[in-house]
């Protein structure tokens, strides 16, 4: 995947992706639509403060070297452009993963990963996955509707003491005006490994207002998630799930105690909340000779596949890539 | 990651079609023919109807084929019916098998064609025997140009074959006339360019030159073995097609045409709107929340577009445009991206 030529005019080097070609082989294709990308570029070179002006603000990223159009269907276009009509947001919202240990079921992170865990090799008394994992204090996603969950929040994170603050009114003119609250997100997972999505049912709900000191009070109530026919992320045995979120009603309290920032990891108006579990697929086992490998827990030897989920608001631009390690006994 | 931003494109005003016409010029020269390689690059069959020419050992993965050589002549030929004749059922074969795939069958009795050297199949200027040179579908393409065909032959001695050489050319058709249309496709007629009288034709679309024998007719020593020197019919009677078609090679000097490609195009015409697509989901875009393109809420917005992608109704990505340098849209700017994908 070379370079193209930019010393010259601008020019469009196009490509029918694999997809294209067997489409085409069936006769079945028939472009409608187009989307526009640009993973190529890194935003964080756009200088607002170069010394000669604003003609060289974006100097660094107009000199940015194009990669050539490659076939792979996931490689088209990672990071789209947004079709935003208004020209005055300053903010857009971020997701984040709440690691706070304030909601006791919300797994946190163990060597940059979630464990998942995978009984099919369990016996009996303290041979299990399970005890292993909390002898060694690992938090992990269980196979059933009662499981811990990945908790993430979306929202403007602009840090402690930065407009917009993390009131019921920034909130409302920050993301609700702007239609930046995601009511769900599409989720998608390697379906050799993992079979159900979990996420919160309607009815669930996030508050900051609970007793006198202005406690947590967060219902959750996982559901499976419905499953979507399309795999737009293009990554071979990938799928999608819709889940639903619930409100993030997590507030920046102006009467009495603040406890938003120690509920929340967004430091600024919330907008939602999605607790996300999953099931692992019953029968993995040559899986883990073929794509993973073999761990230590707790003095044991485990199996274990790394995968990852990827989240993706269905409002807002928000995307976060999830890193899974699913456990089992050697 | 998913893309869930779509701009739909109008079906009768954004997309269109178009076709072009691409040359290039393919020059044979004689020493590929005969000499570079020792004859390793010539490809001889035991069924020994005809020759392959590569442009390189023909053993070597990185070998092409160019063309084969072939001869033949008509049953009702002179040669037809010779004595002591060498594969004279084959070579009348030949001849049959590209008259009736070029010319087809004519007459009461479905016989096949004969070729002739001129523009009307009426029986006149009949070519009955005849060297074939079938090009390759690497180096024709769609088909040959029309007026692009030369072919320099040597009629010297057998020793010295290149001291005289006359060029054959095509120089009277072009795309507007000058050629006539078969089953084979349209054929014109190679010319001496001296002369001016015709010694062979060319098949535009089936790349095929059929040279006459009269091309090499004063020729006493056309065609020289252990067996001695022999014209061009004695040749074409007791010689093998194998043999036959080492004697023409002796004598290619230069072979060169442009071949066309034709390609049909689709033009997509993204038409990006002024208010839309001003930012991007990129994860450098933001910085603790806030858009690093902005430091107030009323600047501009502002992305760079460097890819374009076409998807069908089910969301599948079917083709993907590159920019060769970011583009930069605001909503100041309205774009139309001209994407064309050839088929």
């Amino acid at each position: 995947m070379a370079f193209l030529d930019n010393s010259g005019d601008i020019i469009l080097d196009a490509v029918l992706t694999e997809t294209g070609r067997r489409k085409m082989a069936r006769g079945n294709f028939k472009i409608v639509k187009f989307a526009l990308g640009d993973d190529e570029i890194d935003y964080s070179l756009y200088n607002k403060n170069h010394p000669s002006g604003s003609a060289y603000f974006d100097l660094e990223i107009l000199q940015t070297p194009v990669f050539e159009a490659f076939t792979q269907q996931n490689a088209g276009i990672n990071y789209g452009l947004l079709p935003i009509t208004a020209v005055d947001l300053l903010y857009l919202p971020v997701i984040e993963v709440n690691e706070l240990g304030q909601v006791s079921r919300a797994i946190s992170r163990t060597s940059g990963v979630f464990h998942a865990s995978d009984t099919s090799n369990d016996t009996s008394g303290n041979n299990r996955i399970h005890k292993k994992l909390d002898n060694a204090g690992i938090g992990f996603i269980k196979n059933n509707l009662s499981t811990n969950y990945i908790l993430l929040e979306t929202g403007i994170d602009t840090g402690t003491g930065n407009i917009p603050v993390g009131t019921s009114a920034d909130r409302q003119s920050y993301l609700v005006a702007n239609n930046l609250v995601d009511d769900s997100f599409r989720v998608f997972y390697d379906s050799r490994f993992i079979s159900t999505i979990y996420g919160p049912s309607r009815t669930g709900n996030v508050f900051n207002n609970a007793g006198t000191n202005n406690e947590l009070n967060a219902t959750f109530n996982l559901t499976q998630a419905q499953r979507t026919s399309q795999n737009s992320i293009g990554i071979e045995h990938y799928v999608s799930s819709v889940v639903s979120a619930v409100m993030n009603n997590v507030v920046f309290n102006t009467d009495g105690t603040d406890t938003s920032a120690t509920y929340s990891v967004i430091d600024g108006p919330r907008a939602s909340a999605l607790s996300l579990a999953f099931e692992i697929k019953s029968g993995l086992d040559a899986e883990y000779t073929l794509y993973g490998g073999t761990t230590t827990i707790d003095s044991t030897s485990c199996d274990y596949i790394d995968t990852t989920i990827y989240v993706q608001g269905t409002t807002s631009p928000v995307q976060i890539q999830l890193p899974i390690r699913i456990v089992r006994l050697s | 990651m998913a893309i869930l931003n779509y701009e739909l494109l109008d079906t009768n005003n954004d997309v269109t079609t178009t076709r072009t016409l691409l040359h290039e010029s393919i020059p044979l020269t004689g020493t590929i023919v005969s000499g570079t390689y020792s004859d390793n690059n010539i490809k001889n069959y035991t069924h020994g109807q005809f020759q392959s020419v590569y442009d390189y050992p023909y053993l070597s993965s990185s070998a092409n084929h160019i063309f084969d050589i072939t001869v033949g002549y008509d049953e009702g030929s002179t040669l037809s019916g010779s004595a002591g004749a060498t594969q004279e059922a084959k070579k009348i074969n030949m001849y049959n098998q590209f008259s009736q795939v070029l010319l087809g069958y004519t007459g009461s009795t479905n016989t096949v064609r004969k070729f002739e050297l001129d523009l009307s199949l009426d029986g006149s200027g009949e070519m009955p025997e005849s060297l074939f040179l079938n090009f390759a579908r690497l180096v024709t393409k769609d088909q040959i140009k029309k007026g692009t065909v030369s072919v320099t032959v040597g009629t010297g001695s057998w020793a010295t074959p290149f001291a005289g050489t006359k060029v054959l050319t095509d120089a009277s058709a072009s795309a507007t006339g000058g050629t006539l249309s078969v089953l084979g496709g349209e054929y014109g007629v190679l010319y001496d360019n001296a002369t001016n009288v015709a010694q062979g034709l060319v098949f535009y679309q089936a790349g095929i030159v059929a040279l006459s024998t009269a091309s090499f007719s004063g020729l006493s020593d056309f065609y020289s073995s252990s067996a001695g020197t022999s014209s061009i019919a004695d040749m074409f009677v007791s010689s093998s097609i194998t043999a036959s078609c080492d004697a023409l090679r002796h004598r290619v000097q230069n072979i060169s045409f442009n071949n066309t490609t034709e390609i049909n195009s689709k033009v997509y015409f993204c038409r990006v709107p002024h208010n839309k697509y001003n930012h991007s989901s990129n994860p450098t875009y933001l910085s603790s929340s806030t858009m690093r393109v902005k430091s107030v809420n009323t600047d501009t917005p502002v992305a760079y577009i460097t890819t374009i992608g076409l998807y069908d109704s089910n969301n599948d990505l079917l083709a993907v445009a590159k920019l060769s340098e970011p583009l930069r849209k605001d909503p100041t700017n309205e774009l139309t991206l001209r994407v064309r994908l050839d088929y």
